[in-house]
């Protein structure tokens, strides 16, 4: 059938993916990273509805609706909203600089390729070419909450993260059962919440949100 | 039905504490009620599961009648509660109705606003409700779900008066648990890959029965790779070095009901890698879990143990004691099933002992006004019953007897030397020697000397004291014996994972 088309289309579409998390390495203004994520939510969904067409399975399409409204409409509206009343404009000075940082994307999604070859030998799924890359984002996603002082930034790169996760659910298994989905959107939610207040807790403590202030917890 | 008494009463306080605005003081009262509904359940559930014996092969042929069915979306044994799950609920529900009547705001004296009050009963009783959904849930995409809940309801809690040192706390807690829980629901992911490349996709597949059905058949490879994911998530949040550092951190700045919840928290935490244990144990046979566990446990231990000596608060000195107690239980579970017994002991007898030791602390806080163990000083003078209860909690936790710590470690230590590891229990033994002097140490520091000048003497809140006993009663109980009933969970719980 046409196979071959989807399994090109879907490595193609999780490279994208991959390479808009990546951006948030490349970046510095904190709007960029907005706009990234937001597109990588799109094309996410777009792949989520590739998959259910030629998956044959409808829920993909009520799993990529809510993913798109969500993560593509509602949070970079309120991350944009946030970095505008908190005036955050730039990453200034993370703490791993950015061409180092785009070496270690490069070794990590080696790293992803390495630790997936036991997935991609038992499986014969048109798809399983992106597995690595969802993997790889994975990992990127955390080496940017890892890397990054902002805590703006930091909460973008745990939603790229979670991206991560949906694109390796989608690719590895065409999406896993509704319920759980849907209580893993409620979790994305609601710890997106929690985070937004815990910033402008941040904000109105420290008088800014870079996390590197925050150390004066010790024994 | 009786998911609805175990589950529903947390979700009505919430919402109940959510709709009377501003708080007033008998939605406390009302909810801690609603706790002792959901006590009820769980331990009809418990009473259930040892009518029905042991489960040992039969667990999947009983564990039918005890699921809900919600045919409308598919669900097949949608929450269960064997015996395994029953011990968890009734710890759960018990400490939760202890915290509830230990609450702020409940009795007349409170330093916390009304708004506080008001958050803090709805995300205490949502964080109850989330931690029971996770230990009935069959499912364990929705375990995930309900264990990651529990994550945000706390991040709630912890910053409910807001300085520097709380936020601090809460964003490293959310953020380093949040990421942690993500790993661990990529780990799930790959399990559930293995098993629809095995044998197609199902909406149940993700149940804990069928996969346990199907482990045999897995890809040692890929639930391997699985494994590791999982156990560094869940074990972020049970709080193993080396991912514990938010948890001295959340600790110490949390209000002291989060603190005392966070002795289960740990143990729920500790439930999802048991349950996933045997599944990948029936999948690999058991030398690659216990291999896994030993390393993490054993650096668990060492830090901790370390940490305590070099402590200087004593919030955070209990927390430490905390990560060494998980780190312990870790090594129980992969001693085999003596040693899960033992584990499974352990965790009761921390929770009780955390569940007194926490609100004691918030005591000595609220009166010296320091968490600095330096500037702690004569207790016994200015509080004689709070720091009688403190010794006694202490004692109990460094695991003298006749409290029930004692026997949990004594049986996890045999466990070790009847399995063949007498050098790693010799360097666990050398290690809760030195937490040991540590914990003694402080103690005689804070009790004895010259109270500091300006704190005043003699204790307030009795009724606290009063409920506490409870947990020295508990503890004691189980120091001297071991009730039937218990034991017999106890024992159904390791036939239920040790196949």
């Amino acid at each position: 059938m046409s196979d071959p088309v989807f399994s090109q289309l879907s490595t193609l579409g999780s490279s994208v993916v991959l390479i808009f998390g990546i951006l948030l390495l490349w970046r510095r203004s904190v709007s960029a990273y907005v706009n990234s994520f937001r597109w990588q939510s799109m094309i996410l969904a777009g792949i989520l509805v590739m998959i259910g067409y030629f998956g044959h399975d409808t829920e993909l399409y009520l799993v990529a609706l809510v993913l798109f409204i969500l993560k593509g409409l509602v949070l970079p509206h309120y991350l944009e909203r946030m970095r505008i009343r908190l005036g955050v404009t730039r990453e200034v000075d993370p703490y791993v600089n950015n061409a180092t940082s785009l070496i270690v994307a490069g070794l990590l999604v080696m790293f992803a390729y390495v630790l997936t070859r036991p997935l991609l030998l038992i499986t014969s799924l048109p798809t399983r070419g992106g597995i690595p890359l969802a993997v790889g984002l994975i990992f990127v996603g955390l080496f940017v909450i890892l890397s990054r002082k902002k805590a703006l930034t930091q909460i973008i790169g745990f939603l790229v993260l979670e991206n991560g996760i949906v694109l390796l659910a989608a690719i590895g298994t065409y999406g896993i059962p509704l319920i759980v989905e849907m209580g893993v959107f409620l979790d994305v939610v609601m710890g997106f919440l929690v985070m937004q207040v815990l910033v402008y807790h941040i904000q109105g403590t420290f008088e800014s949100i870079d996390v590197d202030q925050l150390n004066q917890l010790k024994h | 039905m009786t998911f609805f008494f175990l589950l529903l009463p947390p979700v009505l306080a919430a919402l109940l504490a959510f709709f009377v605005r501003p708080y007033r003081t008998f939605v406390g009262w009302v909810n801690a009620a609603l706790g002792l509904v959901s006590l009820a359940a769980a331990l009809s559930f418990a009473a259930n599961d040892i009518a029905l014996g042991m489960p040992l092969a039969s667990t999947l042929q009983n564990a039918p009648t005890w699921g809900v069915v919600i045919d409308s979306l598919g669900l097949v044994e949608f929450l269960r509660a064997d015996s395994l799950s029953a011990l968890l609920l009734v710890c759960v529900s018990g400490v939760g109705l202890l915290t509830l009547l230990l609450s702020p705001g409940l009795w007349r004296e409170s330093d916390y606003t009304l708004p506080q009050l008001r958050r803090y009963q709805i995300f205490m009783n949502l964080f109850i409700a989330a931690m029971l959904l996770a230990v009935s849930a069959n499912n364990v995409g929705l375990m995930w779900i309900a264990i990651e809940a529990t994550t945000i309801f706390s991040a709630f809690i912890i910053p409910l008066k807001v300085s520097k040192a709380s936020v601090e706390a809460s964003w490293k807690y959310i953020l380093i648990c949040s990421v942690g829980i993500a790993l661990a629901f990529a780990g799930t992911i790959f399990a559930y890959f293995d098993f629809v490349t095995l044998s197609g996709r199902a909406e149940n597949a993700l149940n804990w029965t069928v996969l346990l059905q199907t482990a045999p058949n897995l890809h040692p490879e890929v639930i391997q790779l699985a494994f590791v994911f999982l156990l560094v998530g869940y074990g972020t949040k049970a709080g193993l070095a080396p991912m514990h550092t938010w948890l001295p951190d959340a600790y110490s700045e949390a209000p002291a009901p989060f603190a005392t919840m966070s002795g289960l928290l740990i143990a729920v935490a500790l439930y999802a890698i048991l349950r996933w244990k045997v599944v990948v144990d029936t999948a690999l046979g058991t030398g690659y879990t216990n291999n896994l566990l030993f390393g993490l446990g054993l650096l668990s231990l060492v830090i901790a143990a370390f940490s305590m000596v070099l402590s200087k608060n004593y919030k955070r000195l209990l927390a430490y004691s905390s990560i060494e107690h998980t780190g312990l239980t870790c090594l129980g579970l992969a001693l085999g099933p003596l040693g899960t017994f033992a584990a499974l002991l352990h965790l009761i007898n921390h929770s009780l002992a955390k569940s007194m030791l926490f609100p004691l602390s918030e005591r000595i806080l609220h009166r010296y006004d320091t968490t600095e163990i330096s500037k702690v000083s004569g207790l016994l003078k200015v509080m004689p019953w709070t720091a009688g209860f403190f010794a006694v909690g202490i004692l109990a936790l460094i695991g003298l007897p006749p409290f029930g710590i004692f026997i949990s470690e004594f049986a996890l230590i045999r466990a070790g030397f009847d399995g063949g590891h007498p050098w790693l229990m010799g360097i666990v033994l050398a290690l809760l020697a030195v937490a040991f002097v540590a914990l003694l140490n402080v103690l005689n520091r804070m009790l004895y000397g010259k109270p500091p000048y300006g704190v005043a003497v003699g204790e307030v809140n009795r009724w606290q004291i009063g409920l506490l006993s409870l947990s020295v009663v508990g503890l004691v109980i189980l120091g001297l014996t071991l009730p039937a009933p218990l034991l017999m969970l106890l024992n159904q719980s390791v036939g239920i994972v040790s196949k």
